[in-house]
């Protein structure tokens, strides 16, 4: 178990920054999620702290050493870490076992303890009874349990997760995430997870890095990042909430075609250029608000989903169902906004 | 994981200690050869004959390519596309011919139809056939490429995505012209670029026209018997000989081109994705048709020359009367246990064995560099199976001369080596080496490129350093296409002719050279029992490729 601190780290592949002065701090033992949409950096941020790639600029510290910096590269078999990849990476030539112990054999410890502690790695992951499987005779999930495993077993001060659940169908991938947050509370180890889902990252985490191009839009717990999205984008992947550029004017926010729309009286913000804010289910149809013609209803099960166009985008609105068909105009009303004046 | 060697000066180290060999014993003599050929051509007198060997290549090589292609489209659609019963037991047999060497084929034609005791002609009359001259050499090579064609035209066939063959039959094509309108125009570039490596591979070959051209009345020589004639006349003819082996080496590139233009031609139409498993196409009533037009293809073309190679070997003489009573074993044992066999079966099998081995540490270091280097990697790949595209005539004169003279190496003061290959077997080790060192470097770089770079990373962030991580988790996942490259290598080098004529030295031998010299000189008896041995040796080395190939088909 140890701490991890990531001090202005960049990264380039080419001419194209990846990582542009990432900083974060993760203490001993918390659950960590570095959330973004594919090309965001996360996983180059995952494989510098793994060693698996060597930052441009910045320092890296695990446990208060430092492991990346200026004249300086701890290589990744030395900084005592355990990894899960996307891929599982299970090796198919080794049995279950032998692709635990592999960890374990590289320390040289007396084969009695491997086998001891190989078991209850294996235990961990509940696959005591597949040890001598071979890797090609085993389902996706079993071979994530196995990666798993083996990352554990030698007792890691910090668990790397590369998008483990991402290649599991939904089942798999809800239990899978149980069982790991199981783990967690079991073991105690401080782990880094990487994703771009953000149910996962919200069910998991104790605090959550929402990156976007190379840097950190927000570091916050699962909830405040949801209920107190620190900019546009945050609000926007985290929450799925619709956003709109325009301005305010007179307690109305007037996007750039001409739409209106008056803002709930609590509102913040002065008048002038900004970013509106509204999630799904803040959007309200009927009543006194602003007509506009509906393109499309989805239905969701347990709710409808209405879609307006405005501006060249889609405003989403999530509700009880209402009769309404494509093309008829219905009255829509913000219940909650936020707005982020433009810089 | 590249990005952790990628900026060492280490990677320099190992292009440089990857490529001096190579540049010493494959591009360097080339280039010499190459030079000297220039030289020579400018001061050439009497070329007439010479443009003889020239014409005669080519007329012999397109007859060939054209044989190929006549013979391997049909099948391929037979063999790959229908549901022509034991369609795989014939796919199996028909990679044969080009498994076997062609000079055994020549001979196994030649036992056939030699004009006076050839079987066939023994059946229909003296004379009737007569293999020798250039439509011989053309049938002979054209029936040992077919695989070429066969293989080139099935691969293509089933990456054809079948959506497009059902959605002519979707437009109201029936079945068989959906096959010969869709299927078959997309796989034609497959087709073709398979006949042009026949074609390649006629014009540099070089045991079956000398065996069914130099003894022909009149001669048909071609560029490769020319140069091996010249290269026996020694010093006079040397400069000639390096003339013709630019002329051959020149048609390399150019039909290589073509292949290439080919190839991509074919590549933007098909699918790039696995085979999809159409629906085999119903031959309905002319199955039975199909069925025996297969058959006896593969029965003539394929089975009947190693029967009458088995049947020569057993005859008392070659020409003897057809009876029971004149076979006997007594070549078998004459041959097999001959000192001078045994001899040159030692030295084939040590110096496969070596070869083979050197074509994998070379061919994975190839693959390995090619990683490495990114952009440089093609060239590392290129200079790496360049020599297998160079005729083995002109690779075996090249290092001929390149080491005729022993080179004085002076490392430091007082401390020198000298490099002394000439008339020594290790100059056949190198012409070995370098001619199949594609072998390991396509095989490696194939092997590497499907492997996860995450199950190196696993080791790494398990503890493991680069050089333990390479050796636990790459290696032995390489290990499968590594061994094939070896059979394959050590297949072909034992059995190895064209450069071991020319290449081993006086005093000793090996089994090509031994095989060349039996059915030239001594005793075509005697070479049917070795060619009977090499035919077991290649059959036993396929048996454990597929074995291989299922067992890394299973790992993955």
């Amino acid at each position: 178990m140890a701490s991890i601190s990531l001090e202005g780290l960049s990264k380039s592949y080419g001419a194209t920054p990846v990582v542009r002065g990432l900083s974060l701090e993760v203490r001993e033992g918390e659950f960590v999620s570095l959330l973004g949409p594919s090309g965001c950096g996360k996983t180059t941020t995952l494989r510098m702290l793994a060693g698996l790639e060597h930052p441009d600029a910045g320092v890296i510290r695990i446990g208060g050493e430092m492991v990346a910096g200026p004249g300086l590269r701890v290589p990744p078999e030395k900084r005592g870490l355990g990894m899960v990849f996307q891929s599982y990476a299970v090796w198919p030539h080794r049995t279950v076992e032998e692709n635990v112990a592999y960890p374990l054999s590289l320390r040289r410890l007396p084969r009695s303890e491997v086998a001891a502690r190989v078991q209850e790695a294996l235990r961990w992951v509940r696959l005591e009874g597949l040890a001598t499987r071979e890797p090609h005779a085993l389902s996706g999930g079993q071979l994530q349990r196995v990666a798993l495993a083996r990352a554990l077993v030698a007792g890691p001060r910090v668990l790397l997760l590369d998008e483990p659940l991402s290649n599991l169908d939904a089942a798999l991938r809800e239990e899978l995430r149980a069982e790991l947050a199981a783990l967690r509370a079991r073991l105690g180890t401080t782990m880094v997870f990487v994703t771009h889902d953000q149910g996962e990252a919200l069910a998991l985490s104790d605090r959550i890095a929402v990156l976007n191009r190379g840097v950190i839009e927000q570091v916050a717990p699962p909830e405040a990042l949801y209920h107190e999205p620190a900019t546009p984008f945050v609000a926007g992947f985290v929450g799925g909430a619709n956003v709109l550029a325009g301005h305010v004017g007179g307690g109305a926010f007037h996007t750039p075609g001409g739409t209106r729309f008056a803002l709930p009286p609590e509102t913040r913000g002065g008048d002038g250029p900004a970013t509106l804010v509204v999630r799904p289910e803040d959007v309200e149809l009927g009543g006194d608000g602003t007509p506009l013609p509906l393109s499309a209803r989805l239905f969701l099960g347990h709710a409808a989903e209405y879609r307006f166009p405005v501006d060249g985008t889609l405003l989403r609105a999530v509700g009880p169902r209402v009769e309404a068909r494509a093309g008829q105009t219905l009255h829509v009303r913000f219940r909650k906004a936020r707005l982020f004046s433009q810089l | 994981m590249s990005a952790s060697t990628a900026r060492t000066p280490l990677r320099w180290v190992a292009l440089a200690a990857w490529l001096a060999p190579l540049l010493a014993f494959a591009v360097g003599p080339v280039v010499l050869l190459l030079a000297r050929g220039l030289g020579a051509a400018g001061a050439m007198e009497g070329l007439a004959t010479e443009v003889g060997a020239l014409v005669n290549t080519l007329v012999v090589s397109t007859g060939a390519a054209a044989l190929a292609l006549a013979l391997g489209a049909p099948l391929a659609l037979l063999l790959f596309r229908t549901d022509l019963p034991w369609r795989r037991v014939y796919a199996a047999l028909f990679t044969l011919p080009s498994a076997i060497p062609a000079f055994i084929w020549g001979m196994g034609w030649l036992s056939l139809a030699s004009p006076r005791a050839g079987y066939l002609n023994r059946l229909l009359g003296e004379g009737t056939l007569d293999i020798h001259g250039p439509v011989g050499i053309a049938f002979v090579e054209g029936l040992s490429g077919l695989p070429l064609v066969l293989l080139a035209g099935g691969a293509a066939l089933r990456r054809v995505d079948p959506a497009l063959e059902e959605a002519a039959r979707v437009c109201g094509a029936s079945p068989a012209r959906a096959l010969l309108t869709t299927t078959l125009p997309l796989a034609l570039p497959s087709l073709l670029s398979g006949a042009v490596m026949v074609f390649l591979m006629t014009a540099s070959s070089f045991g079956v026209p000398y065996l069914l051209g130099v003894s022909a009345s009149p001669p048909t020589r071609v560029l490769t018997t020319r140069i091996y004639e010249l290269v026996l006349r020694a010093d006079e003819g040397l400069g000639r000989a390096s003339a013709l082996a630019l002329v051959l080496l020149l048609l390399t590139p150019v039909a290589l081109l073509g292949t290439w233009a080919l190839g991509r031609a074919g590549r933007v139409r098909l699918s790039a994705g696995k085979g999809l498993g159409s629906r085999p196409f119903a031959l309905g009533r002319a199955q039975a048709w199909a069925s025996g037009a297969v058959g006896l293809c593969c029965a003539v073309f394929v089975l009947l020359p190693l029967a009458a190679l088995l049947l020569t070997s057993l005859q008392r003489g070659f020409g003897a009367r057809l009876a029971w009573e004149e076979l006997t074993l007594a070549h078998w044992s004459g041959v097999l246990w001959e000192p001078r066999t045994l001899r040159a079966t030692g030295l084939s099998l040590l110096l496969a064995t070596g070869a083979g081995a050197l074509v994998c540490a070379l061919g994975l270091a190839a693959a390995l560099l090619q990683r490495a280097f990114r952009r440089l990697g093609a060239g590392v790949e290129a200079l790496a199976v360049w020599p297998y595209a160079v005729p083995g005539t002109v690779l075996a004169l090249a290092l001929l001369l390149a080491f005729s003279r022993d080179w004085r190496f002076i490392l430091v003061e007082r401390v020198a080596f000298v490099l002394a290959l000439a008339h020594t077997p290790w100059l056949l080790l190198v012409a070995y080496a370098g001619k199949y060192l594609a072998l390991g470097t396509r095989n490696g770089a194939e092997a590497l490129a499907q492997l996860d770079p995450s199950l190196a990373e696993a080791a790494r962030v398990s503890g493991a350093g680069p050089a333990r991580a390479f050796r636990d988790a790459t290696l032995p996942l390489l290990r499968p296409a590594l061994l094939a490259a070896f059979v394959l290598t050590f297949l072909a080098c034992a059995t190895e002719i064209t450069m071991s004529v020319l290449l081993v030295p006086a005093g000793s031998e090996v089994l090509g050279k031994l095989l060349f010299d039996l059915q030239s000189y001594a005793d075509p008896a005697a070479a049917a029992v070795l060619a009977c041995a090499f035919v077991a040796l290649v059959v036993a080395g396929q048996v454990v490729l597929a074995l291989l190939g299922r067992r890394a088909a299973e790992a993955r």
